[in-house]
């Protein structure tokens, strides 16, 4: 019982260490917040149901690679959903629910304290740019920088070859830098 | 992509020294930092949700499983008990073929006419002794009587 108890609080300091930038990544992925965190909980529900029994260590590739199935989930049926509504002619495009416009679906990424104020406008173009990316690229760039997984981890989540991991990620480094320079403000 | 870019991405960990990469990765952690407390707050609710699953999961897993093992122990503690074995067995237990071979060895040491301690450490001198004594001690009645008769 005791390993139970033990288990139920490292599970959950793993899962609060990794739910803020999950949401980021599945928001910048959808551009929409309640997709995103639906998303999340639907990730967390699923690591801590399967494989919660499973090492710690393995935890953070196994989460991120449910994460990317519900994303890659919510994009096709977004996709099907919107093959549907362009058939319907007295609907097409007036009040799609997918958002037309990123830059409106921006994160809204709260009350923005001074400095924040600078750098909003540089972060809407970061994640406008790296929404426009493909997936797998947009992946091994989020993971690697952003999450911190190494190539490895990195590999596994994505469920590629090391090989792969840094060709995506040395790929969206570069269209990143096309798009945007350096990022300087 | 030229080759040479192709293969300096293949070769090592490609360290984040790039400036796009260092700011990109302060942006999204300062992003993801100061989400909303609205989004923080589901985000709360999600883990919990996702930890009070696994707890009924495993308490799902111990109710199915616990009548399970208690039969199973039960059943073991049974055999245990009442299953007779190693060298407390009953003689009906033991191998017919062996009880007969050690029938045979009794009864032709029975049939020897050797005595049944034969096998055993005897004290020759002591018997000596003591038929000696029991002589010499029967001589002296003997004699004392007699001299008390005359």
């Amino acid at each position: 019982m005791r390993d139970t108890e033990d288990g139920a609080h490292a599970l959950e300091v793993f899962l609060a260490s990794v739910e803020r930038k999950a949401f980021r990544i599945a928001q910048i992925a959808l551009r929409h917040e309640a997709d995103a965190l639906d998303v999340v909980q639907d990730a967390m529900l699923q690591l801590s149901a399967r494989y919660s029994s499973r090492p710690a260590p393995e935890w953070k590739p196994l989460f991120y690679r449910i994460l990317e199935n519900r994303i890659r989930d919510v994009q096709r049926r977004r996709s099907v959903r919107n093959r549907v509504m362009a058939m319907v002619p007295w609907r097409s495009g007036e009040d799609d629910d997918t958002p037309a416009d990123p830059i409106a679906e921006a994160a809204d990424s709260g009350p923005s304290p001074g400095r924040q104020l600078e750098s909003d406008e540089i972060l809407r173009a970061l994640e406008q740019a790296l929404a426009a990316l493909p997936n797998r690229q947009r992946q091994a760039f989020l993971l690697r920088n952003f999450e911190g997984l190494d190539v490895a981890q990195t590999a596994q989540a994505m469920k590629c070859s090391e090989g792969s991991v840094k060709t995506h990620y040395f790929r969206a480094v570069q269209a990143l830098r096309i798009k945007l320079g350096d990022l300087r403000a | 992509m030229s080759a040479g870019m192709e293969e300096q991405a293949m070769t090592g960990e490609h360290a984040m020294d790039g400036d796009l990469e260092q700011r990109a990765r302060a942006l999204l952690l300062g992003s993801a930092e100061n989400l909303p407390g609205a989004v923080r707050s589901r985000l709360t609710q999600a883990r919990h949700a996702a930890l009070a699953a696994r707890h009924a999961r495993v308490r799902y897993r111990l109710q199915r499983w616990l009548p399970a093992g208690a039969v199973a122990a039960a059943a073991l503690a049974l055999v245990v008990v009442f299953v007779p074995h190693g060298r407390h067995a009953p003689a009906s237990v033991v191998n017919p073929l062996i009880s007969n071979v050690a029938g045979v060895d009794e009864i032709e040491l029975l049939s020897s006419g050797m005595p049944l301690n034969a096998d055993q450490d005897v004290d020759d001198d002591f018997y000596e002794w003591a038929v000696a004594a029991a002589n010499g001690a029967g001589a002296v009645h003997t004699t004392a009587t007699n001299a008390s008769g005359t």
